[in-house]
């Protein structure tokens, strides 16, 4: 029989008895925009288990999949535990253990050396998710001398926010809590960012209406839609277009906002003739009847808030277009700057996020960069809009940079950097010929890892202190819940000891991650000093003030030329480059691939929008309590087209397209689209990315088009299968 | 006071969140092939010529009152806890026998390969006994999954179903569960 302290050691109660201790901490496993609060059981320096935090304004209590694998995540025996130099090819995989000296004593030599020899953009300092040292990161770049820093916002999250910045400011959010429709573009939430599915669960229990548009089937269209549109995947935009037709049409728009607070109604009304509701039907494969019920509900039931997403549909052919037409939907109705509509952000605190304070964030950002030549970019001139808007470069041209060499692209310092986000990941893989020295650092040994010169090993979140806003004005400094693992270090540390080594000159970057913080941070009311007498517990911001819902409407949208709303957007007309317009159209993404071959040869639409639970992008891929859950990747295609071509659910199928093949196991679901091949990103053995060509970038933004290509399917023998 | 781990599937998504949870409380080692005790579904099941049902289920020790597992087995491993009402183990006499397996309705007692001695979902008790949910309810973010006393169940008209199947199970064992494809 057990004792009663063994019961309670096994049931992992945190008291005297058993030792085990309760730490606050939040997630780092997701979006940014997202890292909920969360109770850490640990003992013994070891963490047995999480918990979402209860007292946490933000999730309260809650937590997802994937927070849920934070211990199968730190104690992963893939992660790294030395920095290591490669010894075999590129991509064998073949590296041997050195001491941290060695390595710095190597990136040192290399980082100077290339400076002095191609002069200092020749380095490139890129980052991956999650980035939580960015600044750090980017300030460290400028103080070196490169403007060539980039981050995986290449293709994710920042085509949304330059939308919102070319419309009407920096953030434009769902006000959930008020809204009596939703809109949700490619929205589902169970899989991913899960609050917003809690959140739209609270709003229909008190009657709130919710229309979702969606390429598939989804637990947020079965459960949660009043109205599913079961979209064609890349139409949204001709969607969004012809609603704001039909709106205007039958006169529900807002003639009062659009009269006080909008710029170019005219020419946007002139705009979207072109989309009746007949060429709107054909291009989106929706019942016409069905677009009018979603539009009748939508303008005239509201407020309506609508989400803007960060990269689904951001990496349609057309993506910065699609979330202008979003905007300019809200914009016709008046959903904006006003409770129950998108609410405008006032500014930027921290990292993305607004905490009732503007932080000094951006000038810790502009101290070095001011000095630089930002013109001296990579693609800086092939993304006006984006090289205008960013202090960073598109870093979807980085492979091409690489491999011409206009300008010498000697050296990679990356951080977590991840090649599976480039469209055509093997033209990367090839370029990095061309490239002298590239290290990277990261928590485990991933895809990309295989190709670099020397890795370091990141410890994760759990093991260094991180600092953190919440909205509405919430701040958070964890303390280390462990000691870090193995060998491993902090990504900011790293970058403080380089800084010293390399006598970087700036001593605020000597002085490492906690005085950034407290530059930044400066006008908050409190110190680091003073966050960390109770680690990882949100702090009310005690100098924070709120921006009312209808201010900017009152006073003027401050960030916009016109000082108004704008549908015709004037930072974009000022550009005067004849590849971009200052008002939204629909763009076939097939277009120039509808030559009758071309179609035989891929009659598949391959799109790999598809989230599941257990997975982030190339996070979690290698941790066995994801594979628990879902042990291969899976090539989602419908019943018909399965039966069609024999395949059984459980085969192994390729799809391939005219750039490359992927391998995984047939899903065969009646949740896709006849015709429409699906497959979640990021897995190693199985690169989604890699089908895609990156021949097409979206002129607005860079982005490549994941989510509407050309492809073809087939089964495959057993025996062939067996390699994978 | 008996406790009710109560699952709604209409807040089900199969998100298996709880699969997690669970494997996080009760270290299960599922690299040395292990299984989780509590198993989340979703499932395409053809209705029909042209009707498929799309479902999402969250599954584990259904806890029944009149436990045909605990009857079944021979060497008395199972028992009820009586502050929560959950169905516990202890498997040191444990003889690999499965009757308890076989006897089961829901398939929720399971076999450890490293030791083969049978584990089961135990409702978390003890976490109850101290005020905790169990770990699958704390981690399931859609409120599929609730704990609920007896006073709560019983005002709750959906679980009250449920229960009178559950009091009744025994005479269910005949009755093999719906097919149904797992892992999608």
């Amino acid at each position: 029989m057990e004792t009663s302290t063994e019961k309670l050691l096994k049931a992992k109660i945190p008291c005297e008895a058993t030792g085990i201790e309760v730490k606050k901490a939040f997630c780092t496993m997701c979006t940014p925009g997202e890292h909920c609060g969360l109770n850490v059981y640990v003992k013994d320096d070891k963490i047995i288990k999480v918990e979402g935090m209860p007292e946490h304004p933000y999730n309260r209590g809650k937590l997802c999949t994937k927070g849920a694998m934070t211990k199968g995540y730190v104690y992963s025996d893939k992660r790294l535990k030395t920095p290591m130099r490669r010894v075999g090819k590129r991509g064998e995989g073949k590296f041997e253990p050195i001491t941290w000296d060695e390595a710095y004593a190597e990136i040192v030599k290399q980082l100077k050396g290339a400076r002095e020899k191609y002069g200092p953009n020749s380095v490139i300092f890129a980052t991956g998710y999650t980035k939580w040292y960015k600044e750090y990161l980017q300030r460290f770049a400028n103080a070196f001398g490169s403007v060539n820093y980039g981050t995986d916002e290449g293709c994710c999250y920042k085509a949304g926010g330059l939308a919102n910045m070319c419309t009407v400011a920096g953030g434009c959010f769902p006000d959930l809590r008020n809204a009596k429709v939703f809109l949700g573009w490619a929205s589902n939430g169970a899989y991913s960012t899960y609050l917003n599915y809690v959140n739209l669960q609270a709003m229909k229990a008190r009657g709130g209406k919710i229309i979702i548009v969606d390429t598939r089937i989804t637990p947020a269209a079965q459960k949660l839609a009043d109205v599913f549109l079961q979209i064609n995947p890349g139409t949204d935009c001709a969607l969004a277009l012809g609603m704001a037709k039909i709106i205007i049409d039958n006169h529900w728009e807002d003639k009062e906002f659009i009269e006080n607070c909008t710029f170019g109604f005219d020419a946007f009304r002139k705009r979207v003739q072109e989309y009746d509701l007949e060429r709107v039907s054909k291009i989106t494969g929706l019942d016409p009847n069905d677009i009018l019920q979603a539009t009748e509900l939508y303008a005239t039931q509201g407020p309506a808030a609508c989400n803007i997403p960060a990269s689904t549909l951001a990496q349609e052919y057309n993506g910065f277009q699609t979330i202008r037409a979003f905007l300019c939907l809200q914009g016709v109705c008046g959903y904006i700057d006003t409770p129950g509509g998108n609410l405008v952000g006032a500014g930027v605190t921290y990292l993305g996020r607004f905490a009732g304070w503007n932080s000094k964030e951006r000038d810790y950002l502009m101290e070095q960069a001011s000095k630089l030549d930002y013109t001296k970019m990579i693609a800086y001139d092939d993304f006006p809009l984006w090289s205008k808007m960013c202090q960073m470069y598109q870093g979807m041209k980085l492979p091409e940079a690489i491999e011409q060499q206009k300008q010498p692209l000697k050296v990679i310092f990356g951080m977590g950097v991840n090649l599976m986000m480039y469209p055509n990941t093997e033209r990367f893989i090839k370029a990095l010929d061309n490239i002298d020295f590239f290290v990277n650092t990261d928590v485990f040994m991933t895809y990309t890892n295989k190709y670099a010169d020397m890795i370091l090993p990141a410890c994760t979140a759990f093991e260094r202190g991180e600092f953190k806003v919440h909205p509405p004005f919430f701040m958070t400094y964890t303390q280390p819940c462990i000691q870090p693992l193995y060998e491993s270090k902090s990504d900011t540390d790293i970058l403080n000891d380089l800084a010293i080594l390399m006598d970087i000159d700036d001593d605020l970057l000597k002085q490492g991650y906690e005085a950034m913080i407290d530059y930044m941070m400066d006008g908050c009311g409190l110190t680091v000093a003073d966050m960390k007498k109770t680690p990882g517990v949100p702090i009310k911001v005690p100098n924070a003030r709120m921006v009312p819902p209808g201010m900017m409407r009152e006073k003027g949208f401050f960030m916009m030329p016109s000082k108004k709303f704008e549908f015709y957007a004037q930072k974009i007309a000022f550009l005067k480059d004849p590849r971009l317009d200052p008002l939204p159209s629909y763009v076939d993404p097939f277009g120039y691939k509808h030559a009758d071959d071309y179609l035989e040869k891929y009659p598949f639409i391959l799109c790999s929008g598809t989230r599941i639970p257990n997975t982030i992008h190339t996070r979690l891929h290698g941790v066995s309590w994801s594979r628990y859950i879902r042990k291969e990747p899976m090539i989602e295609i419908h019943v018909e087209d399965a039966e069609r071509l024999g395949i059984s659910d459980g085969e192994i199928v390729e799809i391939y397209t005219d750039i490359g093949a992927v391998q995984g196991k047939a899903l065969v679901t009646c949740k896709v689209h006849r015709g429409v091949v699906e497959m979640a990103h990021g897995y190693p053995e199985a690169n989604s990315s890699k089908l895609f060509n990156d021949s097409h970038l979206d002129p607005y933004s860079g982005y490549p088009n994941y989510k509407a290509s050309r492809c073809n399917i087939r089964k495959l023998q057993q025996e062939s299968g067996k390699a994978w | 006071m008996p406790y009710h781990i109560v699952f709604d599937p209409n807040q089900c998504v199969a998100c298996h969140a709880c699969t997690i949870a669970c494997i996080d409380q009760n270290d299960i080692d599922v690299e040395a092939g292990d299984q989780a005790f509590r198993t989340a579904y979703n499932i395409e099941i053809k209705e029909g010529e042209d009707n498929i049902l799309c479902e999402y289920f969250s599954s584990a020790c259904m806890h029944c009152t009149g436990a045909p597992c605990l009857k079944a087995c021979p060497v008395g491993c199972i028992k009820k806890d009586p502050e929560t009402g959950m169905t516990i183990f202890d498997n040191t006499n444990c003889i690999g026998c499965r009757s308890c397996s076989v006897a089961c309705p829901f398939g929720a007692p399971k076999f450890r390969k490293s030791d083969g001695k049978m584990v089961k979902c135990d409702g978390c008790y003890v976490r109850v006994q101290y005020g905790y949910s169990p770990a699958c309810v704390a981690a399931c973010a859609f409120g599929a999954l609730t704990l609920k006393n007896e006073e709560e169940f019983e005002a709750d008209t959906a679980a009250k179903g449920i229960k009178s199947i559950l009091d009744n199970v025994s005479q269910y064992n005949n009755v093999s569960p719906v097919p149904i494809r797992p892992g999608k």
